[in-house]
């Protein structure tokens, strides 16, 4: 499998994210069984399924924390795992993760949050990471003065503002998001969904994020794949969400239909 | 697609022309700021070079930063842009710059840094006092309502910080009692003074190293522990939640820990007092031929039984003491991480220090008695 990748003439570009013929097991669990997932460049992903149903741990092994126990993740057409340590640090400044509370460093200030993949690049100075951090708070909606607080004296919402601006310091081609609005109240999802959508205008992204959150979902996916039975049983438009016979998409589905109506 | 890279052009009146060429960008992989910065540097100090930026590919935030810090933050004439490149570069100019904090020295620092240190350290008494006292608030509570004690806790803290620490004091005592009597039985035979290896190693073992040695032990073993445990618990606001329920944190999370360890406390100290002993009863055996049974009986008649007492005694305080100190420092931990391990850190070297002056203003106290 990640030989007929690796050997893949460089154009057309690979996809952002591919997974090939996943399989996840924890002892005799089985998580995930010949999962399959293609991510084109540029679009809205969304991660559906039920709870305990192994999103968190797909979007962990794509972000490259944890390794499947068979088959290929690939990231920008590589195999994360595979590569040497150097390579594989570079490819990682191409994706930003927001965690799901922030996972903001406690002990650094805001500033310092943002500034920190910059500084790791070891390219550039304190002005011009100076430059870049103010960029990113302004990106996100946050005053310069917020810069000097720590994780500990902000709102849930800022904490994932400052988790996104931090996510985007080094402008990644993907981001991938935990739950962006989890915890958010219904009129501070919406602007973050807003925010979230024109930060992928500006900077050109492609996004993949879980959520539970109907509303979230409607406002910002593309494509909605959904994970259930082990493995990604559809990917497609919200629309064509209604043709798929299978239990938890019809039952999810009628939820979207049910909110679309009302709005 | 390709890495970041530039040539120069020269016209005719010798005026240097930099086009830019390639992704501008972090997402090319092989772009390095540093390097490029570098070899720009001739043409940013220049004034009279020409920027050409129309063939670049692609030209992110951290490119145009560059770049733009290179310019001296000007945008002019000189650089030819697209409409598109010249929004970014006009977004930066508008970010704050950064603020020259100005080093100068400040010669009321060391005045100013004492006097913090002052004020902290009586803050750090207040809430030390103020915890006491909310300590033998709820003991008179519980004096009214004796079901409210809480024993689980009580029974728990005991088997942590006294059952558990058994193996490691009583090794340690064993170890520094070989240790001791080995040293000072080849000093004492030159003197033919072997039969007073049992006064000083029982004055001395039972009346400071049993309780010094028992107090280190338990402060870097439980104390620590304590500390984390409640500083934890406040990060994640299991505090709080107890307090919603209706239950005292100091009841529930104070009391049974200070309880416990301080009723503990002088067993483990007869403990370690005994394996100390029984390692230099070993030591002196070997050395100097004592028999163990001459050893414990010739014991009791040289070590007044008051020494065991004030042993005791000091075992009961030390062991107040560092659980207090522990619980104190865990309920000033801020939620963050820098926090959590200095308090963890001040946490054992306050109860360890603290420990060691009580012990010194106490045998200075009690000098009269049992010597």
């Amino acid at each position: 499998m990640s030989d007929t990748a690796n050997n893949k003439p460089s154009t057309p570009p690979a996809p952002v994210c591919e997974a090939r013929h996943v399989w996840t097991e924890f002892g005799d669990v089985v998580i995930h069984r010949d999962l399959n997932l293609v991510m084109e460049r540029g679009e809205i992903m969304a991660l559906v399924g039920g709870s305990g149903s192994g999103k968190t741990t797909l979007l962990r092994h794509i972000v490259g924390l944890t390794e499947p126990s068979r088959g290929d993740i690939l990231l920008f057409g590589e195999n994360l795992h595979a590569l040497e340590r150097e390579r594989r640090q570079r490819l990682m400044t191409r994706l930003g993760m927001l965690f799901q509370q922030g996972a903001l460093f406690s002990a650094l200030s805001v500033f310092d949050n943002i500034a920190f993949p910059l500084r790791e690049l070891k390219q550039f100075d304190e002005d011009t990471i100076h430059t870049l951090v103010m960029h990113k708070l302004t990106l996100v909606e946050l005053e310069p003065q917020h810069a000097s607080l720590l994780p500990a004296q902000l709102s849930g919402g800022m904490i994932k503002r400052v988790g996104l601006a931090r996510a985007l310091a080094l402008e990644p081609e993907l981001l991938v998001l935990d739950e962006p609005t989890a915890g958010l109240d219904p009129d501070r999802s919406s602007k973050f969904v807003g925010l979230i959508k024109q930060i992928k205008q500006t900077l050109g992204l492609t996004v993949l994020f879980v959520t539970h959150d109907i509303d979230t979902l409607i406002a910002m996916s593309d494509r909605v794949a959904v994970l259930a039975d082990k493995h990604i049983i559809t990917a497609c438009s919200l629309q064509a969400l209604g043709e798929v016979d299978h239990p938890f998409v019809t039952n999810f589905f009628q939820g979207i239909h049910a909110r679309m109506e009302r709005s | 697609m390709a890495a970041a890279s530039f040539e120069i052009d020269q016209d005719t009146k010798g005026r240097r022309r930099v086009r830019l060429l390639g992704q501008w960008s972090l997402r090319a992989l092989d772009n390095d700021f540093a390097e490029l910065k570098q070899a720009l540097q001739p043409f940013f100090s220049d004034p009279f070079t020409q920027w050409d930026l129309l063939a670049t590919e692609q030209l992110d935030t951290a490119g145009a930063t560059v770049l733009l810090n290179g310019w001296e933050g000007k945008l002019d004439a000189r650089m030819q842009v697209t409409d598109e490149q010249r929004a970014l570069f006009t977004t930066l100019q508008g970010l704050r710059a950064p603020q020259r904090t100005g080093s100068r020295i400040d010669w009321a620092l060391p005045l100013v840094a004492t006097g913090e240190l002052v004020l902290k350290f009586a803050q750090h008494l207040t809430d030390f006092v103020q915890l006491i006292g909310l300590l033998l608030l709820e003991m008179l509570y519980l004096l009214r309502r004796p079901s409210a004690f809480p024993w689980r806790e009580f029974m728990a803290n005991i088997y942590k910080s006294g059952v558990t620490a058994l193996p490691v004091t009583g090794l340690l005592g064993f170890m520094i009692g070989i240790a001791m009597s080995y040293l000072m039985s080849s000093q004492l035979r030159t003197f033919g003074a072997d039969i007073f290896i049992v006064n000083i190693l029982g004055l001395s073992m039972i009346r400071e190293l049993g309780p010094i040695l028992m107090a280190i032990l338990v402060a870097g073993r439980s104390g620590s522990a304590m500390t984390a445990q409640i500083g934890v618990m406040r990060v994640t606001e299991e505090i709080d939640a107890l307090t919603t329920m209706g239950v005292s944190r100091i009841l529930r999370i104070v009391l049974p820990k200070v309880l416990g360890l301080t009723f503990v406390a002088p067993f483990l100290v007869l403990w370690t007092s005994f394996w100390g002993l029984a390692g230099g009863a070993l030591s002196a055996n070997t050395e100097l031929g004592l028999s163990f049974r001459f050893f414990f009986d010739y014991l009791p008649m040289v070590v007044e039984p008051v020494n065991l007492t004030l042993s005791l005694f000091k075992g009961v305080l030390f062991g107040f003491v560092v659980t207090l100190v522990a619980c104190h420092f865990g309920l000033r931990i801020m939620p963050n991480t820098e926090s959590l391990s200095a308090s963890t850190t001040s946490s054992v070297v306050t109860a360890i220090t603290s420990v060691i002056l009580l012990d010194a203003a106490f045998a200075i106290l009690t000098r009269g008695i049992g010597v």
